[in-house]
């Protein structure tokens, strides 16, 4: 057993008061927080650290990596959604001159399953020499019958993606399915989720409502491509590779190489977004090290647009038939749904547990369907199955609060136990003038307007596996280590506050390391989970290195360590700060020539909701509530979101710049995804229509509205810091919230995604559907 | 890309004779379609001809008309001083076309070559009832586009100018496609010494055409309420990723509504 102390942590909802909470921590574990009003650096607007050379072209990121003598490499990919690979012959492409290395990711015989699925790779001098050798490859393909469409693949005769041996039985992108489902045609399913009896309690409904629900595919879109450059060599492996967790590709090469892990090196500097899509090494990953083992020299392997559309992961898209029944008060008796959902070739196409967790309901079902069709393999992507699952739900919940004659929020007050989203519903309300709001329909003239609100629930999660590095060294200055990557978040910027705040400096002081294997060991991020994960273990670590800080500077001012404190960049006597030294002058006492901690990531106080290997889940939910304000021109069909109020928690907000930037990207994609983005596969060639950033329409400057974010401080006493994440919970409330306002604009309900003009116009009746 | 051999030259002949002479030399204007066409390797002319060092470029306007050089870009020309007094609503048009980039490299003259069935300045041209001047005639703009992508231009002809001939009133509406700006659906609507005409761009399935029952009714009657009563089949429209036939229709009698409100 560890030795425990007990320590009063102030918990509650700052905004709506604050109370305490008493938990025994590990003796070890530095004293709580005090909210954020009375600390130097937490819950500040410090400006991201890297931002001036972010906007002035300075960052590296993955595709800016230039290794001398480094070849370039491309793949030569399925042309066909579905087909039998009848020969591959790639003499002529090794014989190219300039051509270094080939090598074949499919077998004469192979089944190939979506159009665009790698088929060999060739690594040579130049792209356009790689071009060339790829023209060489004689590949020959007998095209089989393909079904690309969720509906038609759910039919009985339609063509099987795969027959039940060949299924996969999780999902390639790390985003777990529920193992052992039953295969029959291209449906594998259902996962159930059942408590109490949804039967007797629709029985004992006085209202039921029913609704079904449609959402589209959404491609990941990051502007920086997927990117690797491998470079193998004899002593070792170093990769530099666009991703969302170094160590987790460093233990994939190894375990694949045979390699042993102090072999293995991986790198990011910048990254031009991930959303999930860069969780794993992958096949490009894989490859490019291959080619460069064989070649022996450095490999690049950046996918172009196209192949970001096609292959690069997707949001699967979903078909959701929702019942809910409920008393006339508005309580929940009863809630069943059953999904399909289909992320092509792979699996993880569910609705998450959404529907699962944010209201009281004692009955309650679902049945999720993963449905196989000929494209390539989707993966997790922001908020995965939530966001699709909150679309369905949050406008069920609207209709039924409708039908019940209640106000939307004052349904939720009854059936939503989350205190924090009670909070965020008051002040989002508030803010948006949600007594403006009017019956649906009632706005006068061809531009309807409306209001409407949705709720976010994610996880808050933890990964266990992390560890980080506080160096102090001899002239003062400050570093903190860690090989967690800046995804886009800001996270260095995040572990300078937390230093500087421990260390009684300037964010400007510490210099942060990441991004790199060599450095302690950081989390993934995904799951909205990296500052909850990185920023405990750093508080500590940054907490022992003052101790041993605090010895020398203790003797110097004849005091005792314990009666020190450092603040405004000086070691002083807390009871006569007059006395003190400049930091950097303490540091000019140390022995050697610089002191080090590493610190790794503590169990939350009060334990895990759940634990699995690497990670765990804390007690409380993340929340948040959005409210969109919407101008719906009714004789064209188009949509405009005027306003988004996002009120959101995170636990302890630590910087509130770089969070609401998180929260407007979220909103932004939201946004993007109501409205505007729809992979459209062609059911004749079974090709992808769209495949660009020109058919393929993101939401730009153009398309905005203005967005007013709001950060509830939600104490709980949870860790050393009490921070968790939002970047997934930004993303799941956008999309309903703008359906529910568009169905008080115009008063008629749409229920597939993306909302475009000739969608709405249908749904008015003024034309057909297209 | 395939190789090819770039000229130059200073004058308008000799471009002429570059082209004549070569049924695979490609003359450049902007290179804002031509360019990606040549990097998807969907063209492979023997030479490009770039025009412009031919001194096409230029705005002048007389009491009756409205001539712009083939080369003068859409930024120029929604900039123009000249413009916006004579045709207040071409420089609108041309200032609403795609990007900022795309202003500032592409040309009245390229966009009249291509013909995109989606560009706005082909409806501008067909509803003023404005000339297309080559190197070698004058033609009608009734005459002159011929379905999507498709002109009355000769293998190594030229366009120098257009001329719009003033009108009265005239107003362009377009519902952008979000993504390039080209339009969904175009109508410009005009009251000129060439009549009382409509052009729809966008909508057609071989490109920009007049609207005959849209104009029989603004003849009578110049008014919003005139256009909204007719109805446009949705027969010969284009149907898309973007939009159906339907919901074009639908379009073509709320932008050509719109666009007489805003002619005034
Ligand atoms: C992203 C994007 C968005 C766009 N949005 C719009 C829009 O909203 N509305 C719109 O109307 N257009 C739009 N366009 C089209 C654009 O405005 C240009 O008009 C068009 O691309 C032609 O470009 P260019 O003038 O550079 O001609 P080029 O691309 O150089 O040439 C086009 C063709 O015309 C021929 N040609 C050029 N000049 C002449 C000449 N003087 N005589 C004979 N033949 C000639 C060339 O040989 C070539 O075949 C868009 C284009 C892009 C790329």
């Amino acid at each position: 057993m560890t030795a425990t102390r007990t320590e009063i942590f102030s918990a509650g909802i700052v905004e709506a008061g604050l109370g305490t909470v008493t938990r025994e921590i590990p003796a070890g574990e530095p004293p709580p927080w005090p909210p954020n009003a009375e600390l130097t650096w937490i819950g500040k607007d410090v400006p991201r650290l890297n931002g001036r050379d972010k906007v002035t072209g300075a960052t590296r990121y993955t595709v800016d990596v230039r290794l001398p003598g480094m070849l370039h490499a491309r793949f030569l990919r399925c042309p066909l959604p579905s087909a039998e690979l009848r020969k591959l012959d790639t003499a002529a492409a090794t014989a190219l001159d300039g051509a270094r290395a080939v090598i074949a990711l499919a077998r004469p015989g192979d089944r190939l399953r979506y159009a665009g699925q790698p088929v060999a790779a060739v690594a040579a001098l130049s792209p356009g020499v790689a071009a060339e050798a790829l023209a060489a490859i004689d590949a020959e393909f007998r095209p089989l019958p393909f079904v690309v469409d969720m509906d038609e693949a759910r039919a009985p005769d339609a063509p099987l993606v795969y027959d039940e041996a060949s299924a996969p039985k999780g999902n390639p992108s790390g985003f777990p399915a529920a193992p052992g489902l039953p295969v029959v045609g291209n449906v594998r399913g259902p996962a159930v989720v059942r408590r109490g009896d949804p039967a007797q309690g629709f029985a004992a409904a006085d209202i039921v409502v029913e609704g079904e629900y449609r959402t589209q595919v959404q491609t990941h879109s990051c502007l920086e491509p997927h990117a690797i450059v491998a470079d193998w060599r004899a002593d070792g492996l170093t990769v530099y590779m666009s991703t969302q967790f170094t160590s987790g590709v460093r233990q994939e090469l190894a375990a694949l190489f045979g390699l042993p892990l102090n072999r293995v090196r991986v790198v990011v500097d910048g990254m031009g977004g991930g959303f999930g899509s860069k969780s794993q090494l992958g096949v490009y990953g894989r490859t490019a090290v291959e080619l460069s083992r064989l070649a022996g020299l450095p490999v690049r392997l950046a996918l172009d647009r196209h192949e970001e559309q096609i292959d690069a992961g997707n949001r699967p898209g979903t078909f959701q038939r929702m019942r809910l029944g409920a008393k006339r008060d508005g309580t929940l008796t009863a809630l069943a749904i059953e999904s399909h959902g289909t992320a092509g070739v792979a699996l993880g196409a569910g609705i998450g547990f959404f529907a699962e967790r944010i209201y009281t309901c004692p009955n309650f079902e679902t049945l999720q369907h993963d449905v196989f069709v000929n494209a390539g393999p989707g993966c997790a992507m922001r908020g995965p199955g939530n966001t699709p699952g909150a679309y369905g739900l949050e406008q069920a919940i609207d209709t039924l609060s409708e039908r019940l004659g209640l106000d939307p929020l004052a349904l939720r007050d009854r059936i939503d136990p989350s205190k924090a989203r009670r909070e965020e519903r008051r002040i989002g309300a508030e803010r948006i003038g949600w007594s403006r709001r009017h019956k649906p329909g009632a706005d006068p003239g061809a531009v309807k307007r409306g209001m409407g609100v949705a709720q976010s629930l994610w996880m808050s999660n933890v990964q266990t596996n992390v560890a980080c590095e506080v160096r102090v060294l001899r002239d003062g200055s400050v570093e903190a280590l860690s090989s967690v990557q800046d995804i886009g978040t800001g996270i260095g910027t995040v572990m300078a506050q937390v230093v500087a705040e421990v260390l009684g400096l300037r964010p400007g002081d510490i210099t942060v390391r990441i991004g790199d294997t060599e450095f302690p060991p950081g989390g993934p991020s995904y799951g909205s989970r990296t500052t909850a994960s990185i920023t405990p273990p750093l508080r500590t670590a940054a907490t022992r290195v003052l101790a041993e800080l605090g010895r020398e500077a203790a003797r110097m001012l004849n005091a005792a360590p314990e009666e020190l404190e450092a603040r405004e960049g000086r070691i002083r006597v807390k009871s006569d700060p007059g006395r003190s030294l400049a930091f950097r002058d303490a540091a000019a006492l140390l022995r050697t020539d610089r002191i080090s901690a590493v610190e790794s990531r503590a169990d939350d106080y009060p334990g895990f909701r759940r634990r699995m290997p690497d990670a765990a889940m804390a007690h409380e939910d993340l929340g948040g509530v959005q409210f969109a304000e919407v101008a719906v021109d009714t004789e064209t069909g188009a949509i405009r979101v005027e306003r988004v109020v996002a009120v959101h928690d995170c636990g302890r907000p630590i910087n509130r710049l770089l969070l609401e930037s998180q929260v407007q990207g979220g909103v932004l994609m939201g946004v993007s995804y109501a409205l505007l983005e729809r992979r459209v596969m062609d059911r004749r060639t079974g090709l992808m229509v769209n495949a660009d950033l020109e058919h393929y329409k993101l939401a730009g400057v153009h398309d905005t509205p203005e967005i007013e974010v709001v950060i509830l401080e939600n104490l709980q006493g949870n860790s050393a810091t009490d921070a968790y994440g939002i970047a997934e919970p930004a993303n799941i409330a956008t999309a309903p919230a703008i359906a529910n306002a568009v169905y008080n604009a115009i008063g008629v309900r749409l229920t597939s995604l993306p909302m475009t003009p000739d969608v709405v116009l249908a749904a008015l009746g003024k034309t057909g559907r297209s | 890309m395939y190789d090819f051999e770039y000229l130059k030259p200073k004058a308008l002949a000799e471009a002429a004779s570059i082209l004549a002479g070569d049924g695979d030399a490609k003359a450049l204007a902007g290179g804002m379609t031509f360019i990606p066409v040549l990097k998807q390797r969907l063209n492979k002319p023997s030479k490009v001809v770039d025009l412009a060092a031919l001194g096409l470029s230029g705005i002048k306007v007389s009491g009756e008309t409205v001539e712009i050089g083939a080369m003068t870009t859409h930024a120029t020309v929604a900039a123009s001083a000249d413009v916006k007094r004579a045709i207040p609503a071409l420089a609108k048009l041309a200032g609403n076309i795609g990007d900022e980039a795309v202003r500032h490299r592409g040309t009245i003259g390229g966009s009249l070559a291509n013909n995109d069935p989606s560009a706005c300045y082909p409806a501008a041209v067909l509803a003023m009832g404005a000339t297309i001047v080559t190197n070698k005639r004058r033609i009608e703009a009734d005459n002159y586009f011929q379905g999507m992508f498709a002109t009355a231009l000769e293998q190594g002809e030229v366009i120098t100018s257009v001329v719009f001939p003033v009108p009265a009133k005239a107003a362009y509406m377009k519902f952008a496609n979000p993504a390039s700006r080209y339009a969904m659906v175009g109508v410009f609507v005009a009251k000129g010494p060439k009549g009382t005409r409509v052009a729809v761009t966008g909508a057609g399935q071989n490109g920009v055409f007049r609207h005959k029952a849209m104009e029989e009714a603004l003849a009578k009657n110049w008014s919003a309420d005139a256009v909204a009563g007719v109805k446009t089949p949705a027969d010969g429209l284009n149907s898309d990723i973007h939009a159906s036939a339907e919901y074009r229709a639908h379009l073509v009698g709320v932008m050509a509504k719109r666009a007489v409100a805003a002619a005034g």
